[in-house]
């Protein structure tokens, strides 16, 4: 649902998740989650064991299973800020561009074949 | 009295700073971009700016959805940069100027623009990824910053008009700042990019050409369109060139365009544009010389 006058027609773009206040509001706990991992306490302990540290951090069982799944489409899809998803993706070492190439369903090699300068990273 | 001299808008992709620090400056996947901003560099060199005024977005560094301001200002006279996760980077504390820094808050405020004040509070790339680009920082920055932090990464975002007329609020903050500082504002962000959902990759050249048209000669039109005209011609992402459109309204109405450098590499239109203020160059026939003509 869309009732912000700025984002009108926004329904009509393929493959994008627009991040407002109902998503903000949704995915809260799974975005604090996220954001806490730039903290290297909150590193080290996801690091050490991940499922012990979503529930801790009382992630609900869907939204454990897209971060075990390392599902970056499905995060976006469920509400997560890209910017906070950034922060998992710095402490698994998976590049931006991964992500990427995973948002669109390719492999990192298909991603770059459709990238200008493929060497830029 | 402070004057506005100049604008520049630049890309603030955080794989500029990794590039930077990892010393590809002379990569031919690289060298693309790091010469492009070498004019700008000698420009600021030439006319030694005494603060840069930094619109940018915080990525979740300095502020959490737990309570995320539209406008902030940072206060400080020293700003850390923030480890992204991937590390401290080897650049010294950015500096603040803290009298500048209140008065322009005090002047915002009194012009009705009830912007946040934070402090203690790291910079991102938002800042760090092009400012080494523009400014030297061995042994030290050679000026000052005032960090401008707008929300575009949680909808409701400010309307592009409302950041123009931020930027015409901080003109008249700045021209009524008592001591004779030279400031240049600086605009982050853009060009095209989609970095999220299966859009993600998505450019738009000939868009951001007319949008770099538009910017220098008639900015108001760039005022009208809504985030979604900008998420459907530039990608999602690039609705972050709203804030492009502060630091034009800091620049008066008729701005000289003399560099520009765009490269596309992978997904997001890395782009650098200085533009000098018609008023300031105008009225000080001596500060006409400069190093760099346009090409």
């Amino acid at each position: 649902m869309n009732t912000n006058p700025q984002l009108q027609g926004i329904e009509s773009i393929p493959g994008t998740y627009i991040f407002d206040l109902r998503a903000s509001h949704k995915a809260l706990r799974l975005n604090r989650f996220l954001w806490r991992l730039s903290f290297p306490i909150d590193r080290a302990r996801f690091l050490a064991n991940e499922s012990e540290a979503m529930q801790a951090a009382e992630l609900d069982k869907t939204e454990q299973q897209l971060i075990q799944a390392r599902d970056w489409l499905g995060l976006v899809r469920y509400g997560a800020s890209f910017f906070a998803l950034e922060k998992l993706a710095r402490v698994l070492t998976t590049s931006n561009l991964e992500m990427y190439a995973a948002m669109r369903s390719e492999t990192f090699d298909q991603f770059l074949k459709t990238r200008r300068v493929p060497d830029a990273r | 009295m402070a004057t506005v001299i100049g604008g520049i808008c630049t890309s603030h992709v955080p794989i500029i700073g990794v590039a930077y620090d990892n010393g590809k400056q002379a990569d031919p996947a690289w060298q693309p971009l790091f010469d492009g901003y070498k004019p700008v560099a000698a420009w600021l060199a030439h006319h030694k700016p005494d603060a840069l005024v930094f619109i940018y977005n915080d990525h979740c560094s300095a502020f959490f959805f737990d309570l995320y301001p539209t406008f902030a200002l940072g206060l400080g006279e020293t700003f850390r940069v923030a480890d992204e996760g991937s590390g401290v980077r080897a650049l010294p504390p950015i500096r603040g100027d803290l009298e500048l820094q209140i008065h322009i808050a005090e002047s915002l405020v009194n012009q009705e623009f009830d912007l946040t004040v934070f402090q203690d509070r790291p910079l991102d790339h938002g800042c760090a990824s092009p400012l080494p680009l523009l400014w030297p920082h061995e042994p030290d920055w050679p000026g000052t910053l005032v960090p401008i932090a707008i929300n575009v990464l949680q909808y409701p975002l400010p309307t592009a008009r409302r950041c123009f007329r931020l930027g015409q609020a901080l003109r008249r903050a700045i021209e009524s700042y008592p001591r004779d500082l030279k400031i240049v504002v600086v605009g982050t962000g853009g060009l095209s990019h989609q970095v999220h959902g299966e859009r993600t990759g998505f450019n738009n050249t000939e868009w951001d050409m007319e949008f770099l048209h538009l910017f220098e000669h008639d900015p108001e039109a760039l005022t009208r369109l809504t985030h979604a005209d900008f998420v459907r011609r530039g990608g999602a992402e690039s609705v972050e060139q709203i804030m492009w459109l502060t630091m034009r309204g800091a620049m008066g109405g008729s701005v000289r365009k003399i560099h520009q450098n765009y490269y596309l590499a992978t997904t997001t239109a890395m782009t650098v544009v200085l533009y000098e203020d018609s008023e300031y160059f105008a009225n000080s026939p001596a500060n006409t010389e400069r190093p760099v003509r346009a090409g």
